[in-house]
């Protein structure tokens, strides 16, 4: 399988499946026209991942603004996620945010109250 | 769609009704059939109930474990719960940074006085009111006496902590109404709603006065300071610019006759009228906007 690479624009963050290493890291602002189609293929990507070893993932987010319907989409992301780690599967998240942007902070702690797994909220100093 | 489903992939009631729908019991009312019908109806319901919370594409059964009508039902619920809690939380947000950012938009950050831009809108809408309403104001246009001084010699935070004594020694001495701005570098405006001149130049003693008892903090000990200031009442046909430009002219008098002094642009029923001569303060020194009267310092 390969790498996932989508380039980062205005309103889309950028994103790397890093198929060797077993990382999704996704940076930026994340409201798309259509979301859905963006997280369908991490989703993919993930489900694939998940079914061709036992090795770990981590996804790794840097995301200062959700839309409404990313934020259901990361829903689902998060889901998947829990689920491997209910069977198991060494899985973890990690919500880096900016000190100066709080907002960020609240979001992490409010995704991460659903899940059993390893959900690390990290604040980058600027 | 489901009732195709494997019976290990419904709850306990679901595999009943299955069961019962696929039994060869007789039916005399006609039983099966409404059940057949709303069995279908609620399969129907979940599958639109999860189109709304996200596309089908990713409600992808075949990518997760079975689950049957009523967890998937509920994972939806909980689901649009967390996406409305955030929401929610994101919107509150944002009205907070659209506060803060009108704030910043309005009012000046040193001196946390209301900035031109605000001063400018607040005397338009006064102008609207007082053409559909009748009434008056006053402004007050103050400005800081040998400014530059200060600063080339104390420093800038010097100059700047003078900017915020004379900003809160101005705003203390004027009505709760008034409005009081920072207008440019060292220059405040003041509009005094419903004031005649008698009342501004009133306030404009008690301005002065309060400027006069600062003090501030250099090295070695502390120095004083003063200001001037011009006061123009508004005239029945005049835009606030026109008024400003005579409490701007008043200003220059009162700079030219010493500083530390308020100078007023006295109404005149001269042919010439105000405002449309003079321009600014440096054109009114050769053309002068009108008779003024000054207050001479400590009088």
């Amino acid at each position: 399988m390969q790498n996932l690479t989508i380039e980062a624009n205005q309103s889309s963050p950028s994103v790397i499946a890093d198929w060797e290493r077993g990382v999704i890291t996704m940076r930026g602002e994340s409201y798309p026209e259509n979301s859905f189609s963006l997280y369908e293929k991490i989703l993919d990507w993930l489900a694939s991942y998940l079914e061709a070893s036992k090795r770990s993932l981590q996804l790794d987010l840097e995301l200062n603004y959700l839309n409404t319907s990313s934020l259901r989409a990361m829903i689902e992301l998060f889901d998947a996620i829990q689920e491997a780690s209910e069977e198991g599967r060494d899985v973890s998240v990690i919500w880096r945010y900016d000190t100066r942007n709080p907002r960020a902070a609240e979001l992490g702690k409010e995704l991460k109250e659903d899940y059993t797994f390893s959900f690390v909220i990290v604040a980058i100093d600027p | 769609m489901t009732s195709s489903s494997p019976r290990d992939r419904l709850d306990h009631l679901e595999q009943d009704i299955v069961a019962a729908l696929e039994s060869g019991a007789v039916d005399e009312h006609g039983c099966r059939e409404l059940l057949q019908r709303l069995w279908e109806r609620t399969a129907d319901l979940v599958v639109r109930l999860e189109s709304v919370t996200a596309p089908e594409q990713l409600v992808m059964d075949s990518q997760r474990p079975a689950r049957h009508l009523l967890a998937r039902y509920e994972r939806q619920i909980k689901i649009l719960e967390r996406v409305i809690r955030i929401s929610d939380r994101n919107q509150s947000d944002l009205k907070r940074l659209n506060q803060a950012l009108e704030e910043a938009s309005t009012h000046d950050q040193l001196t946390g006085l209301t900035n031109r831009r605000f001063m400018t809108d607040r005397c338009r809408q006064e102008d609207r009111r007082i053409v559909r309403h009748g009434g008056s104001y006053a402004l007050l246009l103050l400005d800081a006496d040998y400014f530059k001084r200060i600063n080339d010699t104390h420093g800038h935070d010097v100059g700047d902590q003078a900017l915020v004594g004379l900003a809160r020694a101005f705003r203390s001495s004027l009505r709760q109404e008034d409005l009081c701005s920072r207008w440019g570098g060292e220059e405040f405006l003041a509009l005094l709603i419903g004031a005649n001149l008698e009342a501004a130049e009133v306030a404009a003693g008690r301005s002065l006065e309060a400027c006069r008892s600062l003090r501030l903090a250099v090295e070695g000990g502390e120095v004083w300071i003063t200001a001037s200031i011009g006061v123009a009442a508004h005239r029945a046909g005049e835009t606030y610019g026109d008024t400003l430009r005579r409490a701007d002219a008043a200003l220059y008098d009162a700079k030219s006759q010493g500083r530390d002094r308020y100078c007023s642009a006295k109404d005149c029923s001269s042919s010439q009228p105000f405002g449309l001569a003079s321009g600014s303060r440096h054109l009114s020194e050769s053309q002068p906007a009108g008779p003024a009267s000054c207050s001479s310092p400590r009088s």
